[in-house]
């Protein structure tokens, strides 16, 4: 269960881009974020693992093996320990490129294994018969040694994901993981997000309202630092114009237009 | 017509009257100052070639004891070279913004760009003062000498990593030790192997020239050959250097090339 109280963020020009952010996730929930750009979306996802620092407010994330803490309140150590349990999908994949598939995958334990045992005596064998399958899961194992800087974008988003599976984590973050894919890699990574909100919350950032739909359980829309939508994730026409005023026909021309720009 | 040919008339030229005038009356005033001058050029030249007459043939008497302070000078070269390298990558790291915090970097930086316009023979003569002739003084003033060059270009490189994929190790809980073990570098080894082998190139030079200074090796017996008056000897000396230095340099190409091919070096 994760839970955002009241979460506010000013820029130093006074700008308030956060402005008393509420929700709660359970376990069980694939909530999608949506909103026009500068709403607040990814800064609030930021603040979920620390990342970010809010200005005030609390995130307070509880499983069954806590009883829960605030992450906008713990020490630097703490963070770390905590962060070991949250996995995170970014937009941009970020990984290793020289480092092969595998290795990337196994990069999700670093929080979890003693630093010296990490870079001197490298993995166990269950470990990394634990990264096959988190590489199974996402139908990347058969690329396990191929350097991630070669793989296409999809791929490496799944590489990604497995490397989230890895951490087994308690919550997972996904920050706009299908933007930069074409729309069937963007469905089948929806289709790996979803089943893992059985076991942990998952809470993720996106553009795409009808993907949104589809595949998740709950929608909030956050325009201009405020929760405007919370509920059902199948919006009306008139909703989505209300979450996206102007900027909804760019989202929609947009839809129309990626099939043709992007060859995977 | 006309205006055709004055156009390729002396006088575009006039502009250029006054600048060269002004270099060639700088370089007389500098001849005199330092007590050069073309009379003087003219009789080094004819000296010069006389000279080599004298040296010629080279004395291959004196050619296997050449080897052991050529391999000397490689040596020096070679470990200065290492140390040098293992010691850029901690100053590069301080120095890397995205690793560092600002004061850290901006003093690091500060250190890299003054050991840069230190020359190493000056570095080399200090150490020579404090701990005697000798190859050690010498391998550490070419391991310093590693730091100003590649501690900047390894510190850029390390820069142009994408913080944000930093930020994703962290965000999984590692800590600066192993985010710069399995995120830093994997990324930097290309450059890293690239630059330490053009720095050995250079090293590889400066050992001759430092091995004149004192810190022993084919220097220190060219120096010693020119000294004694024994041409032949010194003209072998030279030899040796110069396939030594062919042969490195061919060497360094050679191992270039293959990490080239291979593409992704573990």
């Amino acid at each position: 269960m994760i839970e955002v109280k009241n979460l506010t963020k000013s820029l130093p020009n006074g700008r308030k881009v956060l402005d008393g952010i509420s929700f709660k996730v359970n376990k069980g929930e694939f909530v999608g974020i949506l909103g026009p750009s500068g709403a607040g979306k990814t800064l609030t996802l930021r603040c979920l693992n620390g990342l970010l620092k809010p200005d005030s407010g609390s995130v307070i994330i509880q499983d069954d093996s806590n009883s829960g803490y605030d992450i906008c309140k713990v020490s630097k150590r703490e963070l770390r320990t905590i962060r070991e349990r949250i996995g995170v999908v970014f937009q941009g994949y970020h990984l290793v490129k020289r480092l092969s598939a595998l290795e990337n995958v196994m990069i999700g334990r670093l929080g979890q294994i003693n630093t010296l045992r990490s870079i001197f005596y490298g993995f166990t064998d269950a470990e990394a018969d634990e990264a096959i399958k988190a590489l199974e899961k996402v139908k990347m194992a058969h690329m396990a040694d191929t350097p991630t800087g070669n793989l296409s974008g999809g791929e490496m988003q799944r590489v990604a994901i497995a490397r989230a599976i890895f951490q087994s984590p308690t919550l997972l973050l996904a920050d706009e993981p299908i933007s930069n894919l074409d729309p069937s890699n963007a469905k089948s990574i929806m289709k790996m997000i979803r089943p893992l909100s059985e076991i942990m919350p998952v809470v993720g950032v996106f553009h795409q309202p009808e993907m949104t739909a589809k595949y998740c359980t709950r929608v909030i829309a956050i325009k201009e630092g405020k929760v405007i939508y919370d509920g059902d994730p199948k919006l009306t026409e008139a909703q989505l114009v209300e979450i996206y005023g102007e900027e909804l026909e760019q989202i929609e021309h947009q839809e129309h237009t990626i099939p043709a720009l992007i060859t995977n | 017509m006309m205006a055709k040919v004055k156009k390729y008339s002396f006088k575009r030229y006039r502009k250029y009257i006054i600048p060269v005038l002004v270099l060639l009356a700088v370089a007389e005033g500098a001849g005199l100052a330092c007590g050069a001058s073309l009379a003087r050029l003219q009789e080094g030249l004819f000296k010069g070639v006389a000279f080599f007459g004298y040296m010629f043939p080279p004395d291959w008497s004196a050619f296997s004891e050449m080897l052991q302070p050529a391999f000397q000078s490689i040596i020096i070269a070679f470990l200065g070279t290492v140390f040098g390298t293992l010691l850029s990558v901690v100053f590069a790291m301080l120095a890397a913004s995205n690793l560092s915090n600002s004061w850290v970097r901006n003093i690091t930086r500060f250190l890299i760009g003054l050991e840069r316009s230190v020359p190493e023979i000056v570095i080399l003569l200090l150490l020579i003062a404090a701990f005697g002739l000798g190859a050690m003084p010498g391998i550490i003033a070419l391991a310093l000498g590693c730091v100003g060059m590649l501690g900047k270009l390894l510190a850029d490189v390390i820069e142009e990593i994408d913080y944000k994929m930093i930020e994703s190790m962290e965000s999984v809980g590692a800590n600066k030790m192993q985010v710069i073990v399995f995120g830093v570098l994997p990324q930097i080894i290309p450059n890293l192997i690239s630059y330490a082998l053009f720095r050995f190139e250079i090293n590889i030079r400066l050992s001759v020239i430092l091995g004149a200074v004192g810190a022993g090796g084919i220097g220190y017996e060219l120096d010693y050959s020119f000294g004694m008056l024994q041409y032949h000897r010194a003209f072998t000396a030279m030899l040796v250097i110069i396939v030594m230095i062919f042969g490195t340099e061919h060497l360094s190409n050679i191992l270039r090339e293959k990490i080239k091919v291979g593409g992704a070096l573990k």
